[in-house]
């Protein structure tokens, strides 16, 4: 029979009555031991031999275990102080004992805890007693971590190693070992004789230039073996996300908006019809600047609209709000609270120049909002903003719109809450059924933007909107638990490297 | 969002609907966006709503929504009133608290429950409307603790809002035994101390006397002497505020649950003296006001909203399912409704928000949703694209994509990094001054990043306990101070990268750089320079196309034993534009 070289190596090394480590084997057959691993999986395909595995734990010392072994324990020091000091005939001051045993900082708890867990005496109301039968000198403990550091682990306590390994001074590490051992189907191909094929493991420039490639067998490789790992770089994950939303967005005929981080409260808030004193206001919690504190410039003849539709209303039978206004406030800069600061700039023209519908703008940016941090929660957070323009809008439409965005992320059965948002009449919180639990979860609120909030902007027509957060979407979609691990400095690389990609 | 809290029992008592059970009664308030959060420790629901409908702050406001929504009531209800006996006279009062309203309610008979819905309904209307009290503040008073004055005839009587002195004006508060001044309950009552801020700055202080001498110190407490309880039948309500129309709402929402509990409203003159402050010096008004409002919604529009058809009948009968009343009229444009709103609707404020009852009351989700026919060109912003593709281009370099907060702390920006804080100008880059945030609420972010390699480093210190090499990449915002743009801040987009592994090398980070230059087709010149972040004779600036946009180099070790770091590190950061 002809087997590739490396597998008749193995096979020659391989013994019928004993388990022989792969390493040996390979030194013995002078092969890579990578390489006599993947002819002995092939050989074991083949049921010519055997595979087994072990895992070795090894052991090795710690700094501190290191240190302790060359010197002594920290307890073995207090034994021998509390004797010295006659401990053994009745309680002595611990400080006393302490002092004299030369042990300082941490080494004192260390010392403590141990010698009343192996009762080389008491200690009780700062006194310490020393048990005269006690005998540090055969500590099963040192004599384990001497064992450790002698190479002779066969020789330890196993109890001994677990308690070592508890207080820090060992760490285990573990390893696979294969062994192989010949098969009775491999006594008999030996027996019958293998001969080496002729094959070469690589493929190399000079065959092809040569044309030798025409004359070798090519070595069959194990093509189920596992390979090495390989780090790669990835986008982060809710960039993916943002882009799958962005890509969707595009698709349904929006258009993006770009502006400012920190802006005017009057662009975040009273352009949206907020009135300067409602909860909402401060129920958002949105971060006030400190520096810069107010706005460069405002557009005149739009903060009067602005205030006109606070204090007196639009429309014959609009009543504004019943709050002071005042344009400081609206001149405060704050980091926006939401992105819809970025679609009044849009709506009022100062963005892009007038526009007239139909129109579709998006944004999937930042937001930030002065909460508390928790795992659904982050000060920081991405908000999907999207709005419609057009010359009547229904709320059917504003329902068909979202059921359509909804469905592309698996989110179905949407339902349509009434809910109040000052911007916005009607207004519906949105809820969907989640893909993977079933459960019905609100997935965003949405309305159609007031005549206070559009006639200021100059906006004679109507505007649907909507808003979630991408976080949100993300934690649907993919379920993750604590966003935290995600966004933000205290993300976990391990994390971000083994989530899946989005598709 | 507000929360009420409500007893079922209460609830089935008020509705007139016994057979009703927990379930059903939680199913039926959902649909009126009334969401049950849980039971209280008494056993009552506890309600969650959106913050526009505050007549639903008690039980008899949920009640009466019930009713609306059952068809049990329609249209507007209006109750009864009987004409004033009792006037508020106002001289003299705070300037920065002009305005009083006030009702009295007779022959109540309050069980436990009805007071504690009194008090709850108080509480809430000072939370929301009352905004904690400043804008407007409620006191309920035992009428027949109160002793008139006669002021025009003999049967009339009245009380006076006024101010006081208050190192001298005395009255028992509730909760205490001991006649106090103003400034004394501000100092050491309880009550006090929690609404002094309100009025501590006022010269005089708002007060309420009747005959017998003060019994009300607004907005922070009332005298014990009228004291309302269990027993009290008739009551004196009274409101001082910032705002007529806020505290007459409150007012009206306050005599709707009473009245709903069988009590018989009386009206109250409120008289202002000719010299008093605030726009009705002279003017005497009847309060409550129960005047109903009018919309004029046109049926064009009711239809184009709701995006269906309907007829004037339907329009009519959904509006009065709402509470409201409706009435056809010609407009200029076509048919139109006068719509008329009952006086404790404070939500209303515009036509359009009886739309949204209308389409309430017809049910928003039986409606079919479309599609608009609507179409449009869609498309990325030119920053997000180029944003994108640099992204691409790093992750093809094989940088892992991180996404950190823009949000950070001058130690970690600064001075982890090896930057002092107090050094402005100068072209080192991360020395901007920063934007900062006013009252942080964390101090691990009280300012805006002005480079990203803190936030990387911040990672990598995070994360040593995992695999190397550990090559991270951000493109993401970067701001300063900048008197020239309107904001008075510079945003922009910045690139940065680190390689953190054994063998990490300024010709690592420079390779990758130079790859990332040439793929945007931008040529790279790297010109020594010195960087308090990096180590001197290894750093170097990041010119490209001729201008200067950022550094490189290899990480100070200082800067690497600071994060903690056992290995070498190289970096670059560079402004995002600079790739356009």
């Amino acid at each position: 029979m002809k087997r590739p070289q490396a597998q008749v190596a193995v096979l020659q090394a391989a013994d019928a009555q004993e388990d022989r480590r792969i390493d040996d084997v390979a030194a013995e057959a002078d092969l890579k031991p990578e390489a006599a691993t993947r002819a002995a999986f092939e050989l074991e395909a083949d049921g010519l031999v055997s595979v087994s595995e072990e895992t070795l734990e090894h052991y090795e010392l710690t700094d501190e275990g290191d240190r302790y072994v060359r010197e002594s324990l920290p307890e073995q020091d207090l034994y021998e102080a509390a004797i010295d000091a006659g401990a053994a005939d009745g309680p002595v001051q611990m400080g006393q004992v302490i002092g004299a045993s030369g042990l300082e900082g941490g080494a004192v708890d260390i010392a403590l805890s141990n010698y009343a867990r192996k009762a080389y005496g008491s200690i009780d109301s700062g006194e310490i007693t020393a048990n005269q039968d006690a005998d540090p000198g055969s500590d099963p403990e040192m004599l384990a971590l001497e064992a450790v550091a002698d190479r002779r682990v066969d020789d330890a306590d196993t109890d001994a190693l677990d308690q070592l390994e508890r207080r820090g001074l060992l760490d285990v590490r573990e390893e696979t070992v294969r062994s192989v051992q010949l098969t009775d189907d491999g006594v008999t191909a030996l027996m019958e004789g293998v001969e080496a094929a002729e094959t070469v493991d690589q493929l190399t420039p000079e065959m092809l230039t040569s044309g030798e490639w025409e004359d070798v067998a090519f070595t069959e490789y194990n093509v189920e073996a596992d390979a090495e790992d390989v780090s790669h770089g990835k986008e982060h994950i809710l960039r993916q996300t943002a882009n799958r939303v962005k890509d969707t967005l595009v698709g349904m005929g929006f258009s993006e908006m770009e502006g400012p981080h920190a802006d005017a409260q009057f662009w975040i808030n009273d352009c949206l019809f907020m009135p300067q004193d409602h909860p909402a206001r401060t129920h958002w919690d949105q971060f006030a600047l400190a520096e810069p504190e107010e706005i460069g410039h405002l557009p005149p003849d739009l903060v009067e609209r602005v205030r006109s539709a606070h204090k007196e209303g639009v429309g014959p039978d609009g009543e504004g709000y019943h709050s002071p206004w005042t344009e400081d406030i609206a001149r405060g800069m704050d980091l926006r609270g939401h992105t819809t600061s970025l679609s009044m700039r849009y709506l009022s023209g100062h963005q892009v120049g007038e526009l007239d519908p139909p129109e579709r703008y998006f944004s999937v940016e930042k937001v930030y909002r002065n909460d508390t941090l928790d795992p659904t929660h982050l000060l920081e957070f991405f908000q999907i903003e999207g709005w419609v323009m057009a010359e009547e809008l229904s709320v059917r439409d504003l329902m068909g719109t979202f059921t359509e965005f909804y469905e592309q992320f698996g989110i179905t059965d949407l339902e349509f809450k009434p809910h109040y948002n000052p911007y916005t009449e009607p207004s519906f919180e949105l809820f969907g059924t989640h893909p993977e639990t079933g459960e019905v979860v609100e997935v965003g609120n949405s309305g159609i933007f007031r005549d206070e909030v559009l006639t200021p902007l100059g906006v004679d027509c109507d505007v649907m909107a909507w808003g979630l957060s991408l976080e949100r979407l993300l934690m649907l979609m993919y379920g993750f638990e604590d966003i935290r691990d995600v966004h933000g400095t205290l993300c976990d690389l391990e994390l971000l490297r083994e989530t899946e990609v989005i598709r | 969002m507000p929360v009420v809290d409500v007893d079922p029992d209460e609830l089935r008592y008020l509705t007139g609907h016994d057979e009703k059970d927990d379930d059903e009664l939680k199913s039926d308030l959902f649909d009126l966006g009334l969401e049950f959060e849980g039971w209280t420790e008494d056993d009552e629901f506890q309600l969650e709503f959106a913050p526009d409908r505050l007549d639903r702050l008690s039980v008899e406001g949920v009640a009466r929504s019930l009713r609306y929504h059952y068809g049990d009531d329609r249209g507007v209800d209006i109750p009864n009133t009987n004409s004033a006996d009792w006037t508020i006279e106002v001289e003299d009062q705070p300037d920065e608290r002009p305005y009083v309203t006030g009702a009295i309610v007779r022959g109540l008979d309050m069980d436990e429950a009805a007071l504690e819905s009194l008090i709850q309904l108080q509480e809430k209307l000072h939370a929301t409307m009352g905004r904690k009290r400043a804008k407007g503040a409620i006191g309920v008073h035992d009428l027949t603790m109160l002793k008139g004055d006669s002021v025009t005839d003999e049967t009339g009587k009245s009380i006076t809002y006024t101010s006081a002195d208050p190192d001298e004006a005395t009255f028992v508060p509730l909760d205490a035994d001991a006649e106090m001044t103003p400034s004394e309950v501000m100092a050491s009552h309880e009550t006090g101390q929690t609404y002094g801020d309100l009025v501590a700055d006022f010269d005089r202080v708002p007060a309420i006397y009747d005959a017998i001498g003060l019994f009300s110190f607004p907005p922070v407490i009332n005298g014990r002497r009228t004291e309302v309880s269990v027993d009290s039948r008739d009551l004196f309500i009274e409101m001082t505020g910032t705002d007529q129309w806020t505290i007459d709402h409150m007012c009206n929402i306050v005599c709707y649950a009473l009245a709903a509990r069988g009590g018989q409203v009386e009206k109250v003159d409120v008289s202002y003296a000719d010299d008093a402050p605030g726009e009705y010096a002279g003017k005497t008004l009847e309060r409550p006001d129960f005047s109903v409002r009018t919309k004029t919604v046109t049926h064009d529009r009711i239809e184009s909203i709701l995006g269906v058809s309907l007829d004037s009948r339907e329009v009519i009968d959904y509006a009065e399912r709402a509470g409201l009343d409706a009435t056809e009229t010609e407009s200029d444009d076509g048919v139109a409704y006068e719509v008329e709103v009952p006086p404790y609707r404070v939500d209303v404020i515009h036509p359009l928000d009886t739309i949204d009852d209308i389409g309430r009351a017809l049910g928003f989700n039986s409606l079919e949703p479309t599609y608009p026919d609507v179409s449009t060109v869609g498309g990325r912003h030119e920053r997000s694209r180029l944003e994108d593709a640099a992204r691409d281009a790093l992750v093809g370099l094989g940088f892992e994509d991180l996404l950190n907060f823009h949000m950070i702390n001058e130690v970690e920006n600064f001075e982890r990094m090896g930057l002092d804080p107090d050094t402005t100008g100068g072209d080192v880059v991360g020395q901007t001054d920063p934007v900062t945030i006013q009252e942080p609420y964390s101090e691990d972010y009280t300012i805006l990043r002005t480079w990203a390699l803190p936030s990387i480093m911040m990672v990598l210190e995070n994360n040593t306990h995992r695999s190397y090499p550990q090559d991270l990449a951000e493109i993401g915002l970067a701001a300063g101070l900048d008197d020239s743009e309107n904001t008075g801040i510079a945003e922009h987009r910045t690139v940065a990268a680190a390689l953190a592994r054994t063998d990490a090398s300024y010709e690592d980070a420079k390779a990758r750089l130079q790859a990332l230059a040439d793929a945007f087709d931008k040529d790279l010149e790297t010109p020594p320079t010195v960087h308090p972040s990096f180590i001197g004779g290894r750093a170097a600036e990041v010119v490209l196309d001729g201008e200067s946009v950022g550094v490189i180099g290899e990480i100070h070790p200082k800067l690497l034993i600071e994060h903690d770091l056992e290995l070498p590190v190289a970096a670059f950061e560079f402004r995002l534009d600079a790739l356009e």
